[in-house]
């Protein structure tokens, strides 16, 4: 067993996270259910942050083929949203909940290296990759809104801000985390069904498995209050929108690839959320419901030029996880993952 | 900003807002055409300087450039430090590059230095505006300046930062008000349309007596309340600048620059100014930063009438965080502002449950943005030469401001009173300083500055 665990470090090893350099391989955080050689090995985990109490709970999502898009005929359904077309998506873990302040903030306000040192913790071999890692700059003002911290979702991050936040996890704990494609997105949140939503056609019955415009207090919920879809995935609909790697292109779908599409975005709007958020009426929750960000989300920021980390205004956003099962290669990630532009850069420091 | 807007409902919002603004500007355009004295421009165009180039200066000028209702321009600028500057200009010419002649200040009308305030504000006719951002220890300095040339001003908050300050710039708003010069006070809540119907509300008596009211500001560090060490090679003096919230000569600190705001529309809607405060506070994250800040404070004003007024101040990570005011009345409850400065969505509620069911009213949104709003009151009353200032009322929320900080920084009730005939001025001869002089404050042998030590310093707030 012994010996097992120390070659799953070793294969891990191979696939650098993103910060480390091919000559520095930093061993990932031991961690025995995470590992797996194929899809039939995967099982649920929960990630470890180091030097905090928190944890992100994964599950696995088997790779398959499933029908994107919506029909016709569906109520609500926007052309975008078409033409049906098969897709296939290779196996990845995805968060079992959308990422919560108590896992965002560690990334933001550097919670684990002010822990390490007020408590003078071990440095792990991860914490040198970990200290020169970009972090968002001090936010303007309080980004939860007055709408709760904890298990809530983070919301009104940037796209940019959620990219990153998934590169420093990667550093964090040497396993590779990314935002899902817009494809992997509706397949986990579709979960083998076909209907608007993951669990029927009648938005009557939306109450049961989603926090949206009828049935909240104008602001979002803890994550997990709900029931998940059929994969155990929670609210994929509702509570907030969910940022995907995507451009947003209305007509993508007529030829986008068969094999793990994405279209990787040359501009900052619009890029695609999914799932609708607590804010939204039933049609913008639905599976194949595609949400354009828009520049209308830094309305208030009095910032000038304006924060590359925060949106102000776009209050039902946040994400969640993938960790794909096969890590692409450096030359992958950065020829297709991580190709994106514009490329964002803070403004110098002031004085 | 809202004048850069892309959501319909803003852009009717804004073009309503300029037509109604637009109306006063042609009665403007008449009023000063018939009262020259009051603004000298024989072509009526209103030139503005700006004094502190940092992010709130440069926001400052972009909204003064926006006013749309009379010929506005930008024609010098003023800061210690040339980068800042530099920043500032570029920034606030991209934002009006289809304007052409908004931004005119060619680099003869860039000035740095401690004397570079009197450069810019020669460069102005009296009536023109200039905009006072620099960190508020200069403020009194820089306001007798522009009192002297006649000039129409905006001051940033907070403008004062101890007693005596205090009483020296309501002293010198007395010459202001005989000159009939307008001067506006940066506490743009005061401008908030939702804010002010909801005092119109409050005061109509719909969330019955006030009994209670409390205001939040708890976040993770701000802007540069917390400071590291001095960089090797820097100038005291220079290094403390650019880090002004960590020191209160400069700022009056975190409570100062991230409270007032709180504070002041919460004795809005009150009606009142406190007579008394205690408070605790402690630095307890300072790690090896060495501001002179607490990374906590928590204050319980009092009013004549017996009322408290609660404000909780934090600037630590990880925390639960809530930016927002609320007044308590024996009828309901009032969200002053929710979730930082704006927008406020202020509502009133039935009881005391700010629950969606007992809702009893809300302003509607998108609400037109108050930095903006500030602005277009200023200069609309320049215009039409109405009696417009705001320095006392500026000056009394500095004052309270710093009650609370002194009454936590010495463990020591604090009375309105006692604050404003203290005699203990954190920076004498400001106005004096030179990039020569020495700092105001000093740091020990070890790099630490002296910090507040409640219970045991009493009388002011540090020892210096």
């Amino acid at each position: 067993m012994k010996m097992q665990r120390l070659l799953g470090s070793l294969i891990c090893c191979s696939f650098l996270a993103a910060g480390a350099t091919a000559a520095d391989p930093v061993p990932p955080l031991d961690l025995p259910e995470s590992q797996a050689n194929s899809a039939a090995e995967m099982k649920p985990y929960e990630e470890v942050i180091e030097h905090t109490d928190a944890t992100i709970e994964m599950l696995p999502i088997p790779g398959g083929v499933f029908t994107m898009g919506t029909p016709d005929t569906e109520q609500g359904r926007d052309d975008s949203e078409g033409p049906l077309h098969q897709v296939e998506v290779s196996p990845f873990w995805m968060g079992k909940y959308e990422i919560t302040w108590e896992q965002y903030e560690i990334w933001g306000d550097e919670l684990d290296t002010i822990r390490r040192r007020l408590l003078k913790s071990k440095e792990t071999p991860r914490d040198a990759v970990v200290d020169g890692f970009t972090r968002p700059t001090e936010p303007y003002t309080d980004m939860t809104f007055g709408m709760g911290s904890g298990r809530h979702p983070a919301i009104c991050m940037t796209q940019h801000a959620a990219r990153t936040y998934c590169q420093w996890l990667s550093a964090k704990t040497g396993r590779y985390y990314r935002l899902p494609t817009e494809a992997e997105w509706e397949y986990a949140c579709r979960a083998g069904t076909n209907t608007a939503y993951s669990f029927g056609d009648d938005p009557e019955m939306l109450d049961d498995y989603a926090w949206y415009g009828e049935n909240t207090n104008d602001q979002y919920e803890p994550v997990g209050q709900k029931k998940p879809n059929p994969w155990g995935l929670y609210d994929m609909h509702g509570n907030v929108s969910e940022w995907v790697l995507d451009q947003y292109l209305p007509d993508f779908f007529k030829t986008s690839a068969k094999l793990n599409p994405l279209a990787i975005p040359k501009v900052l709007f619009p890029r695609v959320v999914r799932g609708g958020g607590w804010d939204n009426d039933p049609e913008l929750l639905r599976s194949g419901a595609r949400i354009a960000s828009s520049e209308e989300w830094k309305e208030q920021d009095p910032q000038l030029p304006q924060s590359i980390w925060y949106h102000t205004d776009a209050l039902s956003v946040g994400f969640r996880i993938v960790r794909p099962l096969t890590v692409p290669s450096e030359k992958e990630r950065a020829e297709f993952w991580e190709n994106t532009q514009p490329e964002q850069l803070d403004p110098p420091e002031g004085e | 900003m809202s004048n850069q807007s892309k959501t319909p409902e803003s852009q009717d919002t804004r073009r309503d807002f300029i037509k109604a603004t637009g109306t006063v500007a042609a009665a403007a355009t008449f009023a000063a055409t018939a009262a020259p004295q009051v603004h000298a421009a024989e072509d009526n165009t209103i030139q503005v300087a700006l004094v502190g180039c940092g992010g709130r200066g440069t926001g400052a000028a972009v909204n003064a450039l926006s006013v749309d209702n009379g010929p506005i321009k930008l024609v010098a600028m003023a800061d210690v430090f040339p980068k800042n500057l530099e920043r500032s200009q570029k920034n606030i010419s991209n934002a009006f590059k289809d304007q052409e002649g908004k931004v005119d200040v060619p680099e003869e009308r860039q000035f740095v230095d401690f004397d570079a305030y009197k450069k810019a504000m020669d460069v102005l006719r009296p009536g023109d505006v200039v905009i006072l951002a620099t960190p508020p220890a200069f403020r009194w300095v820089h306001f007798s300046y522009a009192i002297e040339k006649g000039l129409n001003v905006f001051m940033e908050k907070p403008v004062t930062v101890d007693g005596p300050t205090t009483v020296r710039i309501m002293e010198l708003n007395k010459k202001a008000k005989e000159k009939n010069l307008k001067v506006a006070v940066g506490l743009m809540c005061r401008h908030c349309k939702a804010r002010q119907e909801l005092f119109e509300r409050i005061q109509g008596g719909e969330i019955g007596e006030i009994n209670m009211l409390r205001a939040y500001r708890m976040a993770g560090p701000t802007g540069t309340a917390a400071c590291g060490p001095k960089p090797e090679g820097t100038s005291e003096l220079m290094y403390q600048i650019a880090n002004f919230h960590g020191f209160l000569w400069l700022s009056g600190g975190a409570v100062s620059d991230f409270l007032i705001h709180n504070i002041d529309e919460t004795c809005w809607m009150k009606n009142d100014w406190p007579v008394k405060v205690h408070a605790s506070g402690g630095r307890h994250y300072r790690g090896d930063d060495v501001d002179q800040n607490f990374d906590s404070y928590a204050m319980e004003y009092t009013f004549a009438d017996g009322t408290k007024m609660y404000i909780g101040g934090r600037t630590m990570p990880g925390c639960r965080s809530e930016f927002a005011s609320y007044a308590h009345g024996s009828k309901g409850m009032a969200v002053i502002s929710t979730a930082s400065h704006t927008p406020a969505k202020s509502r009133i509620y039935r009881g005391q449950v700010a629950d969606k069911a007992n809702l009893a009213w809300e302003f509607g949104q998108p609400e037109p943005n108050p930095y903006q709003l500030e602005w277009d009151d200023l200069i609309a009353a320049i215009r039409e030469d109405r009696e417009y200032n705001e320095v006392d009322r500026g000056a009394m929320a500095s004052i309270v401001t710093s009650m609370g900080r002194m009454a936590a920084h010495t463990g020591q009730e604090i009375t309105l009173d006692q604050m404003m005939s203290n005699k203990h001025e954190f920076a004498p001869g400001i106005d004096k300083l030179t990039l020569d002089s020495p700092a105001p404050l000093q740091a020990g042998d070890d790099g630490r500055y002296p910090i507040p030590l409640p219970g045991i310093i009493k009388k002011q707030e540090y020892l210096s």
